[in-house]
């Protein structure tokens, strides 16, 4: 193998790259458009030292996982019943397919309305971007059940909530895990619009306050740290999908090759 | 012998399967008027060539499809829904075996569904694993199976139920001809050890000559019945080679050639 090949070889040179890219940048535009790499350190620096930065990640953090949680809960036995029962899911399906197309964002004055300035309207609006991707994955999970296996359950005796409980939910559990995997993004997407329109804490009130002072150099810590958060969360999600549901055929998105 | 004969008998009277063509305004049949009496204990093939209703007939025994009009009684009772007095052998053995569970675990399936003691779950898993020849693979999962395992993991499934008629769709369809042989002959002993009744469906000549007791011939559908049916009272194991195995084979293989 070449020494270009190898894999922490070519990745730190990646990176170099980048930085030098970056850099480059930041020298022709200027820092106030382009803060360069270095300035930005000083910026997350400065703001990790007065604390705001830790703050602001772990609330903006609680929300979503808050959010997220309670939206995952209440999607999965929801999705599963409309899937199972085909009454509810004839009414059930266009209403879906109509509010899907509603961003979360278009919601927060609403929600506002609705749940008050507080940590309840931000949490319902992370529920609201969790719930609709969820449920839509689930229903097309247990609509892909094969019917043999559904029919063998039948024939050796298994009642309609046996069938339910023993088959369907473990043949949609791969479905059911890429519904919160996804919604986990666009969680992190509805949190951060919310945050800019309406918070005075939280990662999203960073970026967007920072534009009073021009502090572009801070509005680059926070788009990092939103990446940085975003990426170990699925990353520990996909773990987890790889190491305890592997028997349900759950598959690391990541880490495969092909 | 004559009373278990009578025992989980089969018997089907100007049994029909339609549907509506709204188009034409039109009623198709895919069976039309079947008479058939299958005794307890037998072992009986349902021949023909591939979309002549024979899997139809076999999934309205198994009570998964309806019936248009006719009788269907299974031990003197119409059949209306599945149960656990039918078991079914997929052809499939990929959509009907259950990935997430151990060979072990889909062994004991209708097992658990019926809230057998532990204990016993295990004394009858095991025994069905030794007569399928699995004693080894309990803790496999069935990716880890090759296609004439899987297929033995699923007729220890259905065993294990304790069912008086075995439903079995051209079970060994896909597996590949040595495999296929060990099969059959496999299915055979077991047919033999445990006095089930057996429906088998296949297209293969040869496979309904080394199996059955008696091969009913379906014609080409629509409006598919059992044109005649032919005793085979040859001695187990049969021998493909012998003459009256020859004569036989050539007198059903005259059905297909007109």
């Amino acid at each position: 193998m070449r020494w270009i090949e190898k894999k922490w070889v070519s990745v730190s040179l990646l990176w170099i790259a980048v930085l030098c890219i970056w850099q480059l940048g930041a020298v022709v535009y200027g820092p106030d458009v382009i803060p360069g790499p270095w300035s930005t350190l000083k910026g997350g620096q400065e703001l990790l030292a007065d604390g705001t930065l830790t703050k602001y990640i772990g609330i903006s953090f609680y929300r979503v996982l808050v959010g997220w949680v309670l939206g995952s809960l209440v999607a999965i036995p929801v999705g599963l019943i409309i899937g199972k029962v085909n009454v509810i899911r004839i009414f059930a399906e266009p209403f879906l397919n109509f509010i899907r197309f509603i961003p979360p964002i278009a919601f927060i004055t609403l929600f506002l309305v609705w749940f008050g300035i507080g940590e309840q309207s931000k949490i319902a609006l992370i529920m609201y971007a969790t719930f609709f991707i969820v449920v839509l994955n689930i229903l097309t999970g247990v609509m892909s059940v094969e019917e043999d296996k559904i029919r063998s359950a039948r024939s050796m005796g298994a009642s309609e909530w046996q069938i339910l409980l023993h088959v369907i939910v473990p043949a949609t559990i791969p479905y059911i895990f890429t519904g919160v995997r996804i919604a986990m993004g666009t969680s992190y997407m509805a949190i951060i619009g919310a945050e800019m329109i309406a918070s005075n804490e939280g990662v999203g009130y960073l970026i967007w306050n920072s534009r009073l002072f021009f502090r572009t150099d801070w509005i680059f810590v926070g788009l990092f740290c939103l990446g940085f958060m975003g990426f170990f969360t699925d990353r520990l999600l996909g773990w987890f999908g790889k190491k305890v549901l592997f028997r349900y055929g759950v598959v690391s998105v990541a880490g495969k090759r092909r | 012998m004559t009373l278990l004969a009578k025992q989980n008998a089969i018997h089907i009277e100007q049994l029909r399967k339609s549907y509506s063509e709204p188009s034409v305004g039109d009623v198709h049949y895919i069976i039309k008027d079947v008479d058939l009496v299958i005794k307890g204990g037998e072992f009986f093939i349902l021949l023909g060539p591939s979309g002549c209703g024979k899997s139809t007939l076999l999934n309205m025994i198994a009570g998964f499809v309806s019936k248009s009009g006719g009788n269907l009684r299974v031990n003197d009772v119409e059949v209306n829904k599945p149960g656990r007095d039918r078991a079914v052998v997929f052809q499939q053995a990929d959509s009907s075996l259950f990935p997430w569970l151990t060979v072990r675990q889909n062994v004991e399936f209708g097992l658990r569904m019926k809230k057998t003691p532990k204990e016993e779950q295990r004394l009858i898993s095991d025994r069905y694993i030794r007569l399928v020849g699995l004693t080894g693979h309990e803790e496999k999962f069935p990716k880890e199976l090759s296609g004439g395992m899987k297929q033995r993991v699923q007729l220890a499934r259905v065993l294990a139920n304790d069912p008086a008629i075995l439903l079995m769709d051209e079970p060994f369809g896909a597996l590949d001809a040595m495999t296929r042989r060990t099969m059959q002959k496999e299915l055979v002993n077991i047919w033999r050890e445990t006095h089930k009744t057996v429906i088998f469906v296949t297209h293969d000549i040869q496979e309904a000559l080394l199996l059955g007791e008696r091969i009913g011939i379906m014609s080409v559908g629509p409006s598919s019945n059992i044109t005649d049916i032919y005793d085979n009272s040859l001695s187990y194991p049969r021998d493909v080679a012998s003459q009256q195995f020859y004569n036989l084979y050539n007198t059903i293989q005259g059905h297909f050639e007109e």
